[in-house]
């Protein structure tokens, strides 16, 4: 996902590959004249949800407690080396990356919401669309549009 | 005629993406418009101008191309002036403050980095770090997942660690990149990472800083971050 500065021109044509990325600063940061008038933003409030927030609820919690079930404390990727004595009562679960799943499935039932909701055509569906497994490359298509 | 404005910078500026294409369908030619030692990047303003990712992408594209030239005082997106009169008159208004600022943020460009955690690997770090959090996870696990008060216990508990390590993270991302930055500015709130931060960077000092952002990965394995720039210095315009 990182973008290395070193394919870019200073800013240059390249900066076309992190727009989505960087889309609330073009929409939120800049120069504001009073003088002039402002094109309505109506139809972008996508901008203001995403799943990668922790927020306190109940279904956060319940998706908390059975991503932990799921957790394989010996297999993980970043094991901690100070866990040895769990290690033996904790090898049972071999479901590795439920809980992405489960995100990216929030995030998949929020833009089906918005591309419901707005359905104006295809280039809101495809802001409306942000989720954590986008493919690099077919963000890079859209942008192309 | 309404006139759609880009940016602002010096009349000195070499590179002008004069006849470059901006935005509306058919894009709209990009052309200069002077008063004193400034100049307004600007186009002819289409009538139904939405924030369409062309639109966005055709604003954010002719900053680019002029930044990669000399400092450019970037619009936000969707400034519309009545006429050309009124961007003369707001161009020679203000001209000592913008240049001012165009002068702050010659050879700088901007950086933003957004951090999240990698869930799987946090929740093994939460864990990891309380004995009591291990315990009651263990328990509820032995117990074929616990019952739905059980899972909320837990769940409640977690999820404040979790935002615990956040806040923590959020100052340590922050505090190992802002040595190599000449100004930090906390992005926009609503887009929900545990940071979302620009830094003011000098253009020849970028290197170091992509390389403090990799040692970053590198000690804190569960941190996922995302690094957007060279970019055009929207953070630091005012």
């Amino acid at each position: 996902m990182s973008v290395v500065p070193a394919q870019q021109g200073g800013g240059g044509s390249g900066g076309t590959s992190g727009l989505y990325d960087v889309l609330e600063l073009v929409l939120d940061r800049g120069i504001v004249i009073d003088a002039f008038v402002r094109v309505s933003l109506v139809g972008i409030e996508i901008l203001k949800i995403d799943v990668r927030v922790v927020v306190a609820s109940v279904d956060t919690y319940l998706r908390f407690a059975e991503a932990c079930n799921r957790l394989d404390l010996e297999a993980g990727p970043r094991k901690n080396p100070g866990l040895p004595d769990l290690v033996g009562e904790m090898t049972e679960s071999g479901a590795r990356g439920k809980s992405k799943g489960a995100l990216s499935g929030a995030a998949q039932t929020i833009s089906d919401a918005f591309n419901s909701a707005r359905g104006d055509g295809d280039e809101e569906k495809t802001e409306s669309s942000r989720s954590r497994g986008r493919s690099t490359s077919s963000r890079r298509k859209e942008e192309q549009e | 005629m309404s006139v759609y404005v880009y940016g602002i910078t010096r009349s000195s500026h070499p590179g002008i993406p004069e006849k470059l294409g901006g935005v509306g369908d058919p894009p709209r030619e990009v052309r200069a418009v002077a008063s004193g030692k400034l100049v307004a990047l600007v186009s002819e303003a289409p009538e139904d101008l939405k924030p369409k990712r062309r639109d966005l992408l055709a604003h954010q594209t002719v900053l680019s191309e002029a930044g990669a030239a000399g400092a450019v005082l970037p619009m936000r997106f969707g400034g519309v002036s009545p006429d050309e009169a009124a961007v003369v008159s707001v161009l020679s208004e203000r001209e000592d403050h913008y240049l001012e600022r165009l002068e702050a943020l010659d050879e700088k460009v901007e950086y933003n980095i957004k951090a999240s955690h990698d869930e799987e690997a946090v929740l093994h770090q939460v864990l990891a770090d309380d004995p009591e959090l291990r315990a009651l996870s263990e328990a509820n696990r032995n117990a074929g997942g616990g019952t739905y008060e059980q899972k909320l216990a837990l769940g409640e508990r977690i999820v404040a660690a979790v935002k615990q390590r956040e806040a923590r993270d959020a100052v340590v991302v922050q505090e190992a990149l802002q040595d190599k930055s000449v100004g930090v500015s906390p992005g926009p709130e609503s887009s929900g990472w545990l940071a979302n931060i620009s830094f003011l960077v000098d253009r020849g000092a970028a290197h170091t800083f992509v390389d403090a952002v990799e040692r970053i990965k590198e000690l804190h394995p569960h941190l996922v971050l995302q690094v957007n720039g060279p970019l055009p210095p929207y953070s630091f315009v005012e």
